[in-house]
C-alpha cells in the first residue's frame, strides 16, 4: 500500500472540518452543541459507509437501516444476555450485518435494474417486523433500555465527551477506509461498473464480486454506527432502527454532499445535520411531518439541479486547474515516454496456457448463435494464428459484432466451440474471465467511463494485471502516451471527441495486456490522418507480439493492415484469404454490392 | 378442513385482485418509462383520501366517487410526471429512484400535515352485504374490487393492442429511438402512460376505501407488496402483474392462517428473493429483460 496516495486535499478538508468541530465542542462546553457535533460525525460516518456501495458503485440501497439495526440488536442482545462488551459486539454485529449483506447481495448483484434497491427496502422492513414479532428475544416494540453502569467496557459513559471522541474516531476510520478504497483497484472497479457495467466486465472486472465487497465493507461500518447510536441513546426499539426514514437519511447525506467521493458525505453531514436539527426543532414540534416534506423536496431538487452534490460544484473547477497541478500528481511525465521504449507488452509470460496446433491462438469451430428464430451466426469456423492481424469484414448485420460478443463472453454460442490457446472459453461467463485470460476487446459503440478521467479509464484496464495503483498508473500513462492521448490525460472521458473516444477504447483494452486484441471498428468514422495514426498504432501493437482481430468497414485500412481476411455474410463465413484474394473474389463483391456489380467486373 | 381451505383460497384470490389492481399501474409505468415509481403507493393514498373526503363532506358513495377520483388521479399523475419525472429521464436510474422517493416523502408528509395521522374509513351501500357462493362467503366490496381488476386488466390489454395510442406505447417499449423516428412524441407517450398508471391506482384507491382504512403511510404498506407482485410477474408485464397479484393474495391468505398474519411480509420477501435467484425475469417477463449481468 502506498500511503502517499491518499494524502489528497479531501483528507485535509475532512481533518480540518472535524478537528475544528471537536475543538469548538470542547471550548463551548454546551450539551446541545456537543450533541450536534456528535450527530454530525455520526451521520458523516454513516454517509461514508453508504457511499461505498451507493455512491462509488451506484447501487442504490434504501435499506441500510437493516445493517444498522442488525448490528445494534446483535450487540445489545449479546450484552443483555451474556454480558459481552459492546466493543466485542462491534465485531460480532458487523459479522451478522455482513451475513445479511451476503443474503441480499448474492441474488441481486448478478442482475441489473432496480432489484437491489427493492431487496434492501424489503430486508429492512422484514427485520423490523421480525424484531417486533419475537418479543421474548427483542422486547418487541417496547424495546430494550440499556441500564448498564457507566464504564469503558460497557460502552456507557456519564459525560458527552467520550462519545464525541468515539464518534470522531468512527468518522476518521470510515473516511480513511473510504479514501483507501477510492484510490485503490476496488474503487476504480466500482466507479467503472457504475459508469458502464459492460465495459467494466470487458476490462476484466468481476462486477458482481466488486459490488459484494463494497456492500460487505459498507454493511460492517453501518452496523458499527448502529451500535454507537444504541449506546449513545441507551435505547433500542424496532422502528427507530429499521425504518425506511433512517435508510433515506443515510443516503441523503452523500447525495447532498456529493456521491462517489470521499469528501462528499463529510461535507453533506456538516451541512445537512445541523440543518436537520434546526428544521426538526423548528417545524417538527409544531407541524407534524413538515420537516420530511422539506427533505423530500431537497431530494427532488438535488437530483434535478445538482446531481453531483455540493462537491460536484467544485469538482468541475478542479479539472480546469493549470497543467502544473496535473504534473504535480502524475508520477511519470507523459512526455518522457516515447513510442520505442518497449512500452506495450503482451502478457504471454504471465499465462501458462499452451498454444494449440501450429501456433493457433484462437479457434472457432462451428460457432452458431440464434436469437429465437433469427440465426445471427451459423457454423462459423475460424483460426487465428499468433502474431497475425486478422480482418473480419462483411455488410451490416452480417454477424461480425455478434462474433465478438461470443468470443469475449458477452453471449454464449447456441452451438459450436471457441478455443483460446487450445482451451475452451465459450462457456465462460461473465465476460471478465475471458479478459483475464488475455482477450481484450473494444466496443463499436464506444463505452467510455464518462465521469472518470482518461487516465482513470486506462487505469481500469491496467488494474486487470496489476493491483498496485502506482504501477497501474505508470502502465496507464505509458499507454496513454502510446495512443497519443497524453494532453487529455486529466480530462473526464465524456469531454472527448469521438476520435479520441475510439483511441481511449483502444488504450483501455491494451492496458489489460492482452494476447489477443479484438478491435470493433476503431477506424470507421475517423478522418484520413487520424485513420493513418490508428493504423500505425495497430501495426506497432502487433510488433509487440499482440495478435489483432479486427472488424472494420474502411476497406483501405483493412486491406493494408490485415494478413488475412474473412468475410461474413448473413451469418455465414463465405470466404477467407489474403487481402488481394478477398478483394477480387466475386462472392465478396456480390455480398457488398449485389449481382450486377459481379457481372460488370467480370 | 376442505371448506376452510377453499374459503382461504377464495379470500386470497379476491385480495389478490386488489394487489393486481395496484400493481398494474406500477408495472405499466416501469415497462414504458423505465422508472421505478416509489411514489406509487402515495398516489393510492391520495385516491383513498379523495374518496374519503367526497364521502364525509358530500356523502358520495365510494363507488360513485370513482367518476371523480380516476380523472383527478390521472391529472395528478400528469402533474407529477411533468414536474418530477420528466426532468430526470436522462439521469442514471439510481438518481431517478431518489427523486421518486423524494416525491413519496413529500406526498406522504403533506397528507400527514393536512389530514393528520388518524385512521379513517368509509361505509358504502354494500359494505355489509356478502355474497354466498355454494358454501363460501365473500364480502361484496371485495367481489366488486376483484371484478374491476379483471375488467381493467382486460381493458388495458385491449387498449394497448387495438388503439393507435396503445400501439404507440408498445412501440416505445420496444425501442425508444425507433419510435421517435417513426414520428411518435415519446414525451407525450410517457406523460400519458404515467397518467394511466396513476389512474389505475385511482380505481384501486376508490374501490379499497369500503374495505380498508386510510392513513398517510398506507401507501408504503401496499407499495411494498406491489413491488413483490411486479417482480414475481415480471417487471413491465401486465398479465404478470395480474397473476402475480393473485398468487401473492393467496399466499398471504394461507400464510395468515397457517403461520401468522404478522409474518406475511417476511414470507413475501422470501418469495421475492427466490424469484430473483430462480427466475429473475419473473413469470411473464421477457427473458433477458432483467438484464442478467
Amino acid at each position: 500500500m502506498n500511503w502517499k496516495r491518499i494524502f489528497y486535499p479531501d483528507l485535509y478538508i475532512a481533518l480540518f472540518l472535524s478537528g475544528a468541530a471537536s475543538a469548538a465542542a470542547l471550548l463551548v462546553q454546551n450539551e446541545f452543541f456537543t450533541n450536534l457535533i456528535i450527530w454530525i460525525f455520526f451521520y458523516a460516518s454513516l454517509g461514508l459507509s453508504w457511499n461505498l456501495i451507493g455512491g462509488f458503485a451506484g447501487q442504490l440501497s434504501l435499506g441500510h437501516a437493516a445493517f444498522y439495526g442488525v448490528g445494534a440488536y446483535t450487540s445489545t442482545l449479546l450484552f443483555q444476555h451474556f454480558q459481552i462488551s459492546p466493543w466485542i459486539g462491534i465485531l460480532t454485529g458487523g459479522i451478522v450485518a455482513c451475513l445479511f449483506a451476503l443474503i441480499i447481495g448474492f441474488p441481486c448483484f448478478r442482475l441489473r435494474g432496480p432489484f437491489f434497491t427493492l431487496s434492501t427496502i424489503a430486508a429492512a422492513e422484514v427485520l423490523r417486523i421480525l424484531a417486533t414479532y419475537f418479543k421474548d428475544l427483542t422486547g418487541g416494540s417496547v424495546g430494550i433500555q440499556i441500564t448498564a453502569p457507566p464504564s469503558f467496557a460497557n460502552f456507557v459513559f456519564a459525560g458527552r465527551l467520550p462519545y464525541l471522541f468515539i464518534a470522531w474516531g468512527m468518522l476518521l476510520v470510515a473516511l480513511f477506509v473510504s479514501l483507501l478504497i477510492e484510490k485503490s483497484r476496488l474503487g476504480s472497479s466500482l466507479i467503472a461498473l457504475r459508469e458502464d457495467p459492460d465495459a467494466a466486465e470487458a476490462l476484466g472486472i468481476d462486477t458482481a464480486w466488486a459490488k459484494m465487497a463494497a456492500l460487505l465493507i459498507s454493511a460492517f461500518f453501518t452496523s458499527m454506527a448502529g451500535i454507537f447510536y444504541t449506546q449513545f441513546v441507551h435505547f433500542i426499539e424496532p422502528y427507530s432502527e429499521f425504518s425506511l426514514e433512517n435508510s433515506i437519511q443515510f443516503a441523503m447525506i452523500p447525495m447532498v454532499g456529493g456521491m462517489g467521493t470521499s469528501i462528499g458525505p463529510v461535507v453533506g453531514s456538516f451541512i445537512l445535520t445541523p440543518l436537520q436539527e434546526l428544521i426538526r426543532a423548528w417545524l417538527g414540534g409544531r407541524f407534524l411531518g413538515l420537516h420530511w416534506v422539506a427533505y423530500g423536496l431537497v431530494l427532488i431538487l438535488v437530483v434535478i439541479f445538482m446531481p453531483h452534490g455540493i462537491v460536484g460544484l467544485f469538482r468541475n473547477k478542479r479539472i480546469r486547474l493549470p497543467e502544473r497541478w496535473h504534473r504535480f500528481f502524475a508520477p511519470v511525465s507523459p512526455a518522457k515516454v516515447s513510442l520505442d521504449k518497449g512500452l506495450v507488452s503482451a502478457s504471454v509470460l504471465s499465462h501458462k496456457g499452451s498454444l494449440g496446433e501450429e501456433g493457433i491462438l484462437l479457434e472457432c469451430r462451428g460457432v452458431t448463435k440464434d436469437f429465437g428464430g433469427l440465426v445471427a451466426l451459423s457454423q462459423v469456423d475460424l483460426k487465428i494464428r499468433r502474431g497475425e492481424i486478422f480482418g473480419l469484414i462483411g455488410p451490416n448485420g452480417a454477424g461480425k459484432t455478434t462474433l465478438f460478443h461470443l468470443i469475449s463472453g458477452f453471449y454464449s454460442p447456441s452451438s459450436g466451440s471457441i478455443a483460446f490457446r487450445g482451451e475452451e472459453i465459450s462457456g465462460l461467463s461473465p465476460p471478465h474471465q475471458v479478459c483475464r485470460r488475455g482477450i481484450a476487446r473494444t466496443f463499436q459503440v464506444v463505452k467510455p467511463f464518462g465521469n472518470m478521467t482518461v487516465l482513470e479509464n486506462v487505469m481500469v484496464g491496467a488494474f486487470c494485471r496489476d493491483k498496485n495503483p502506482r504501477a497501474a498508473e505508470e502502465e496507464a500513462l505509458k499507454i496513454i502516451a502510446f495512443t497519443g492521448l497524453e494532453d487529455k490525460a486529466i480530462f473526464p472521458a465524456h469531454r472527448l471527441t469521438i476520435a479520441d473516444r475510439k483511441r481511449l477504447e483502444l488504450a483501455r483494452a491494451l492496458a489489460t495486456k492482452p494476447d489477443l486484441l479484438l478491435l470493433d471498428e476503431v477506424i470507421a468514422g475517423l478522418n484520413v490522418v487520424e485513420a493513418e495514426q490508428v493504423e500505425e498504432m495497430i501495426r506497432s501493437i502487433r510488433a509487440q507480439g499482440i495478435t489483432v482481430f479486427l472488424i472494420e468497414h474502411v476497406m483501405q485500412s483493412v486491406m493494408s493492415l490485415s494478413d488475412r481476411i474473412a468475410i461474413l455474410h448473413h451469418g455465414e463465413k463465405i470466404m477467407e484469404g489474403r487481402p488481394a484474394e478477398v478483394a477480387c473474389d466475386p462472392r465478396v463483391i456480390k455480398a457488398y454490392l449485389g449481382d450486377e456489380y459481379v457481372l460488370a467486373s467480370s | 378442513m376442505a371448506s376452510v381451505l377453499a374459503q382461504l383460497i377464495l379470500n386470497g384470490i379476491l385480495l389478490g385482485g386488489l394487489y393486481s389492481l395496484i400493481s398494474i399501474g406500477l408495472t405499466l409505468i416501469f415497462g414504458v418509462i423505465r422508472v421505478v415509481n416509489f411514489a406509487h403507493g402515495e398516489f393510492l393514498m391520495l385516491a383513498m383520501y379523495i374518496t374519503f373526503w367526497l364521502n364525509s363532506l358530500q356523502g358520495v358513495d365510494p363507488y360513485f366517487s370513482l367518476l371523480l377520483v380516476v380523472p383527478l388521479l390521472f391529472l395528478a399523475g400528469l402533474m407529477a410526471h411533468r414536474l418530477v419525472i420528466q426532468p430526470i429521464l436522462g439521469a442514471p436510474s439510481y438518481m431517478q429512484i431518489f427523486a421518486t422517493v423524494g416525491l413519496s416523502l413529500v406526498m406522504q408528509n403533506m397528507a400527514l400535515f393536512f389530514w393528520k395521522a388518524d385512521f379513517r374509513s368509509v361505509e358504502s351501500f354494500c359494505s355489509t352485504t356478502s355474497i354466498r357462493l355454494l358454501a363460501l362467503i365473500c364480502g361484496a366490496p371485495k367481489v366488486i374490487a376483484f371484478s374491476a381488476s379483471v375488467l381493467i386488466t382486460f381493458a388495458l390489454h385491449l387498449f394497448l393492442k387495438e388503439t393507435y395510442l396503445g400501439k404507440a406505447i408498445r412501440a416505445v417499449v420496444q425501442d425508444r429511438e425507433a419510435a421517435q423516428l417513426m414520428g411518435i412524441d415519446i414525451y407525450r407517450i410517457y406523460l400519458v402512460t404515467f397518467g394511466l398508471g396513476t389512474a389505475c391506482v385511482g380505481v384501486a384507491g376508490a374501490l379499497m376505501m369500503p374495505i380498508y382504512t386510510v392513513f398517510p403511510t398506507v401507501g408504503v404498506y401496499f407499495v411494498l407488496t406491489a413491488f413483490v407482485v411486479v417482480v414475481l410477474g415480471g417487471l413491465g408485464s401486465l398479465p404478470g402483474a395480474f397473476l402475480g397479484g393473485l398468487i401473492i393474495g393467496v399466499v398471504e391468505s394461507l400464510a395468515g392462517f397457517f403461520i401468522s398474519p404478522q409474518l406475511k411480509e417476511a414470507i413475501y420477501f422470501v418469495i421475492f428473493l427466490a424469484v430473483l435467484v430462480v427466475r429473475p425475469s419473473g413469470l411473464f417477463g421477457q427473458i433477458g429483460a432483467e438484464e442478467l449481468g
